[in-house]
């Protein structure tokens, strides 16, 4: 046999099983999109609408609006605070920085837990009688005891940002030190004697040279930030009302809970949009640093 | 304009000492150059001058400010790195400005300045183009204007030539002593070549273990070395290093040979050094001693005779036409004016009385 067919062979296994779980879903989910496809009625999936399911978020679902809301802030702040704390903490974490090795190993624990175990945990935390939180401010800040987070719509969005900023500093904080610790040092060092203040050396010299590590710092966390579910699901399960409910969440929900298949499909679609361009503004940085 | 003072300088990391103990004035406008091998405390002794490591002990002073709690910024010195150090996401031109930038230089008074740094080292064609599109030589240049476009108190170098090819570093060389010269700035120079400390220098500060073995003009450490180190360390080839004893007043080899008259006092072990170029090379019978040819090597400027002599071999510096070959007998005698003699045990010189 020649090598040419046998590489073609091996691969093969391999690309059969991401086409039958992957492809063949994603083909799947853009047919039903375009079908009534209810769980709940007979003669799955009850023949074809055209794009009138997309037409239905768009015009009449203002909870499809309130995903998207949700969704859009909830990204931002998690993206724009995640990566700001992230790169302090590499800053003091590189080497060179201030604090070492010990501090580190700590401060890596949170990625350790799986986003589904953080939301419980944060939800225990938050309880209103037995929660962390809830003993903390009554210890110190009393008027702030008792009150129930996870009951308050903005406190319980604001839970969720932190929970999820919480477990995903680690990752970022690495990663953001392998990109610090491929500045070379003698380039700091030249600011320095040429006369540059520690946080000018940081604008003029360090965050330059950083730039390619940081944008794709913040286009991975952008992609995890607006596909978030777990998480949510545990912690809040999209509430109060729909306070909290991400896109991923609103399609889990019509589609799993209202057995709307076809609408969710057609939801799931409409993410799968900003999702391109990120994947693709990624794609583009990786490999014009591997180049 | 300034001079550099080091007080008692000791820099420690736990157990290692890096530099210990030393103490050294730098005269305003002197050239100095730092000169050892690698380890010895040179490339320390000047990052602690520049701020960028602070000393474990001691002073530094630049002009009348001790200078150890200031930060780097605020000490008023232009450094050349190794690897050139430029910020690779500016232009040449923004390179060159940026220290006139962040000091606060008026805007107007900027470009002027730089481009007059750029014609200096020849680098005017290249103001727009990033360091990437440099190459090695023109880098250096870089980093260079970098560090003359303003005046600073003192100029700190280290190994700045180190990275270049070998042709370049003598062109190079050239322009920094031509440079150094016109601009009569303090500079303390590092370097592990000891032809940049000879043909650079105004005083070379000879380094081993965080030690500054001697301290002298490049005049002296080559002619009058203060010990073992300095005496091995300086000269290309490497200077002739012979075991043997004084014997009235002449030196024996440790084979027994009386070879010539040196001025000490009786005593078992010495080391005679004696350079290349101090060995006379003559026909066979006509030196003090007759020897085998080793190895014989045209340079083209001389000839380079590596010869056995006991159970040594030693170099000696031949005229450019003479012409031996291997296993060739040939008389060698020392000239009695450049020979040194060294203490085995301390390595220190024994000077004769």
């Amino acid at each position: 046999m020649r090598d040419n067919t046998l590489k073609y062979l091996l691969v093969l296994p391999a690309v059969l099983v991401v086409f039958a779980t992957a492809i063949w879903p994603l083909v799947e989910s853009l047919r039903l999109s375009f079908t009534v496809g209810r769980l709940n009625k007979p003669n799955f999936p009850q023949g074809y609408l055209g794009f009138e399911n997309y037409t239905w978020a768009f015009w009449e679902e203002p909870a499809f609006w309130n995903s998207v809301w949700v969704t859009g802030i909830y990204t931002v702040l998690t993206v724009a605070l995640t990566t700001l704390l992230a790169l302090g903490l590499a800053m003091l974490l590189a080497p060179g920085g201030r604090l070492r090795s010990g501090v580190q190993t700590l401060l890596i624990l949170p990625f350790a837990m799986s986003p589904a175990l953080i939301g419980v945990s944060f939800r225990f935390m938050f309880n209103p009688e037995f929660g962390l939180f809830d003993a903390f401010f009554g210890a110190v800040f009393p008027p702030l005891a008792d009150i129930s987070w996870l009951a308050h719509p903005q406190l319980a969005f604001a839970v969720c940002v932190m929970a999820d900023v919480w477990g995903w500093i680690p990752f970022l904080t690495l990663v953001l030190i392998g990109g610090l610790a491929s500045v070379p040092p003698e380039t700091i060092e030249a600011a320095q004697v040429d006369g540059a203040s520690g946080w000018r050396v940081f604008r003029d010299v360090t965050l330059p040279q950083l730039a390619p590590v940081l944008a794709v710092v913040i286009i991975l966390k952008s992609i995890f930030s607006l596909k978030t579910f777990d998480q949510i699901f545990m912690l809040t399960n999209g509430g109060p009302g729909t306070a909290t409910q991400t896109l991923s969440h609103y399609i889990y929900f019509n589609g799993m809970k209202y057995g709307q298949i076809g609408y969710s499909a057609s939801v799931a679609w409409l993410m799968v949009i900003p999702m391109i361009f990120l994947t693709y503004a990624y794609a583009k940085f990786v490999f014009r640093k591997a180049s | 304009m300034a001079e550099v003072r080091l007080k008692n300088l000791t820099k420690r990391w736990g157990d290692f000492v890096g530099v210990d103990n030393q103490s050294l004035e730098i005269h305003d406008r002197e050239f100095l150059v730092l000169l050892g091998p690698s380890g010895c405390g040179k490339t320390t002794t000047m990052r602690m001058i520049a701020g960028l490591e602070d000393p474990t002990d001691g002073e530094i002073w630049i002009g009348d400010r001790m200078v150890n709690d200031d930060l780097p910024k605020d000490r008023d010195v232009a450094m050349v790195f190794q690897n050139y150090g430029l910020y690779p996401h500016m232009t040449i031109f923004d390179n060159i400005a940026y220290p006139l930038k962040v000091r606060g230089t008026p805007k107007a008074d900027i470009a002027p300045k730089v481009h007059e740094a750029a014609e200096k080292v020849e680098l005017t064609q290249f103001l727009d183009r990033k360091p990437k599109a440099l190459s090695g030589g023109q880098r250096q240049r870089v980093a260079l204007a970098r560090a003359i476009v303003r005046t600073p108190k003192v100029f700190l170098m280290d190994e700045p030539l180190s990275n270049l090819d070998a042709k370049l570093r003598v062109t190079m060389r050239a322009e920094l002593k031509h440079l150094s010269r016109e601009m009569k700035i303090t500079t303390v120079y590092v370097t592990h070549d000891q032809i940049e400390a000879m043909t650079l220098a105004d005083r070379v500060a000879v380094m081993k273990h965080g030690v500054i073995q001697q301290l002298g003009t490049p005049d002296e450490i080559y002619n009058d070395p203060a010990n073992l180190f300095v005496a091995g360390f300086i000269g290309s080839p490497a200077m002739n290093l012979i075991n043997g004893s004084v014997q009235d007043g002449m030196f024996v080899t440790t084979g027994g040979t009386r070879l010539v008259k040196v001025g000490i006092a009786d005593r078992a072990d010495v080391i005679l050094g004696v350079r290349a170029d101090d060995m006379n090379v003559f026909e066979p019978g006509e030196g003090d001693i007759d020897v085998t040819i080793y190895a014989f090597e045209n340079t083209g400027e001389s000839t380079l005779l590596t010869v056995q002599w006991g159970k040594q071999r030693v170099i000696a510096r031949g005229s450019r036409h003479l012409r031996k070959n291997q296993d060739d007998v040939v008389g060698i005698s020392l000239s009695p004016e450049h020979l040194y003699l060294f203490d085995p045990e301390t390595g220190v010189r024994i000077q004769a009385e």
